[in-house]
């Protein structure tokens, strides 16, 4: 049987009529988060962040500037590159006669101005060895993780950072240059607990070892006339809340924002910062920039950045990039670079623009490096058929022939 | 030009050719030949550029460029995802200096070289008119039209082109001869 379309159809209506009465009162809340952030000083907010730490619930980022600074985009180069690198995978499948994963990386490096040019590719890999299958504890060997689902989402994240990286090595001009990553600088999911005991090598591998080196490669790609090569993350419709947690500081009126303490009694929405709940940053700035303005920028405050990225503390700002208000990360050596802070805003800017709403080069890595369902077929295909030319036996679920099968 | 493109589809009487670089082919008309051993001659039938990927749609990109040349800087991955194909009408083959005006034994492979036949290779495959009936009876294709480019093209490859274009009219007439309207239509878009 398919979905039954009428059910879902009136809890849609539901869902979308309490969305509205919820909003009705929303604007109002907004406006008053506005003008808070306008009027914060942001030396005190940092002040009172410091006087805070482990006290609340909520990870404020840093504001660098003032919380209301707005800055219009800065001119284009008249010659200036693009990099981007993008992933997809076909992961484990037990229902497949072989253990393998397949990555496939999509590259694109965009040349502007008086020389402009295109180059596109994609790589793919196939790996299927032990060393390759499974991440395995240097103290412990017999101590492994599988590399499948989450795991191997965030190998592929580490292969397209070292991809980008060898892609930034091979551009021997000084062109002023933009890698752009897509999505976070920060790899959440290894920032819980579960990657901090016996699963730390996991961390240690993917992260230290893998994308903060790749990104001291790109760090180390400095062009001989210092201007050097900007990265930046570029996160579309982000749904982070850190500097709203920045302004529950602001609207805190206690010296110490003591969660734990003072406030541990109060019921949710009865707290003196809690106007900011419900609401994402991108909300806020979408009120106060103006189009291809940038916001102040933020450094983060999260434990897995301050731990282990070193050099590459992660600050970001907010775009208007036209359509949508985007999250643009960098690490610290690119934001604290004039220069390089400059291009990342002018370049993530025009980039959305030219392709109507997101970065073009973003956008053809991603059609590159993508693996389509018939792709997916195909290669399972292919692997059968390689099986059986050696000899090897080619077996499958019932569990997937039934669901091919769907007999009545 | 010379050699131009790759061919991506081929059959006994047409074949395609997808053009190296984009709007980068010969024009309507035009003879090209690809192969080895007995090289296919063909006569370009139809030229078409869109996009490699069939699930991407195009969109206006212009509205803030002052000409069309600026679209294409501004957007320098169109020249890699957009491509221009031309179609041929097999008209013949050529064997060493031979020249035989009906189809060749097998088509061009797949990935076969496609060049553009230079003004002596044209002249020569020209000399006589056998391959018209070809270009006249090939289905789901603008042949008049194409006929009447081929010899306007292939004219300006003989010493007299007014010669030429009356030993091809004269030709044309006896293959048209239960179809006057048809050989007046192509004869007046031969006219000098």
């Amino acid at each position: 049987m398919s979905l039954d379309l009428d059910a879902t159809a009136a809890q849609i209506e539901a869902l979308a009529a309490q969305l509205r009465s919820e909003g009705q009162g929303s604007a109002a809340r907004l406006a008053a988060i506005v003008a808070a952030a306008q009027a914060s000083d942001y030396a005190g907010i940092n002040s009172k962040a410091e006087a805070s730490a482990g006290l609340t619930f909520f990870s404020p980022a840093e504001p660098l500037e003032p919380l209301g600074a707005r800055h219009d985009p800065p001119p284009l180069p008249p010659d200036f590159r693009v990099l981007a690198v993008d992933g997809s995978h076909i992961d484990v499948d037990r229902h497949l006669p072989a253990r393998c994963y397949l990555i496939n990386l999509g590259a694109c490096v965009l040349t502007y101005g008086s020389r402009p040019d295109a180059v596109l590719s994609s790589r793919p890999r196939l790996y299927a060895s032990e060393d390759e299958l499974y991440l395995a504890d240097p103290a412990s060997p017999t101590n492994r993780m599988a590399v499948e689902g989450p795991i191997l989402g965030l190998v592929r994240t580490v292969q397209e950072a070292e991809h980008l990286a060898e892609i930034a090595a091979q551009q021997n001009d000084t062109l002023p240059t933009l890698a752009l990553i897509d999505g976070s600088l920060i790899l959440w999911q290894l920032a819980g607990r579960d990657f901090q005991g016996e699963q730390r090598f996991v961390r240690e591998r993917l992260l230290r070892q893998g994308f903060l080196r790749a990104l001291d490669t790109l760090q180390s790609l400095s062009h001989p006339d210092g201007s050097g090569l900007a990265l930046a993350a570029y996160i579309s419709l982000p749904r982070s809340t850190e500097v709203m947690s920045t302004l529950r500081l602001a609207l805190c009126p206690y010296d110490r924002a003591d969660c734990r303490g003072v406030c541990a009694q109060e019921h949710p929405g009865e707290r003196p910062c809690d106007p900011v709940q419900g609401f994402v940053d991108r909300e806020v700035f979408a009120h106060t920039l103006g189009p291809g303005q940038r916001s102040a920028l933020f450094r983060t405050r999260s434990s897995i950045v301050r731990d282990e990225y070193g050099p590459h503390q992660v600050c970001f700002f907010y775009l208007n990039a036209g359509e949508e208000m985007a999250r643009v990360e960098m690490p610290a050596w690119v934001a604290e670079d004039p220069e390089r802070l400059a291009l990342v805003h002018a370049l993530t800017l025009d980039q959305a623009r030219r392709g109507q709403g997101y970065p073009t080069a973003v956008q053809e890595a991603h059609e590159q490096a993508v693996v389509s369902g018939a792709d997916r077929e195909l290669f399972r295909q292919l692997l059968e058929e390689a099986l059986e030319g050696q000899g090897l036996a080619v077996y499958t679920s019932e569990k997937r022939l039934s669901k091919l099968r769907r007999i009545v | 030009m010379s050699r131009f493109g790759e061919i991506i589809e081929s059959s006994s009487t047409v074949f395609t050719a997808q053009c190296y670089h984009l709007y980068e082919g010969p024009p309507l008309g035009a003879l090209v030949w690809a192969g080895t051993g007995p090289r296919t001659i063909g006569v370009v039938c139809n030229i078409t550029t869109g996009t490699l990927d069939p699930g991407r749609r195009i969109v206006p990109r212009g509205a803030q460029e002052e000409s069309e040349e600026e679209v294409y800087q501004s957007h320098p991955q169109l020249a890699r995802l957009l491509a221009t194909h031309i179609q041929a009408v097999i008209v013949g083959h050529m064997e060493g200096e031979a020249v035989r005006q009906y189809l060749p034994p097998a088509p061009p492979r797949i990935h076969a070289f496609v060049y553009a036949c230079t003004p002596e290779e044209t002249a020569a495959f020209t000399h006589h008119f056998d391959f018209l009936r070809l270009v006249t009876d090939a289905k789901d294709i603008a042949a008049d039209e194409v006929l009447a480019a081929c010899l306007r093209s292939a004219a300006a490859c003989h010493p007299d082109p007014a010669d030429f274009l009356l030993r091809a009219g004269k030709a044309l007439a006896l293959e048209l001869t239960d179809d006057v309207p048809r050989l007046n239509a192509i004869l007046r878009r031969v006219r000098p």
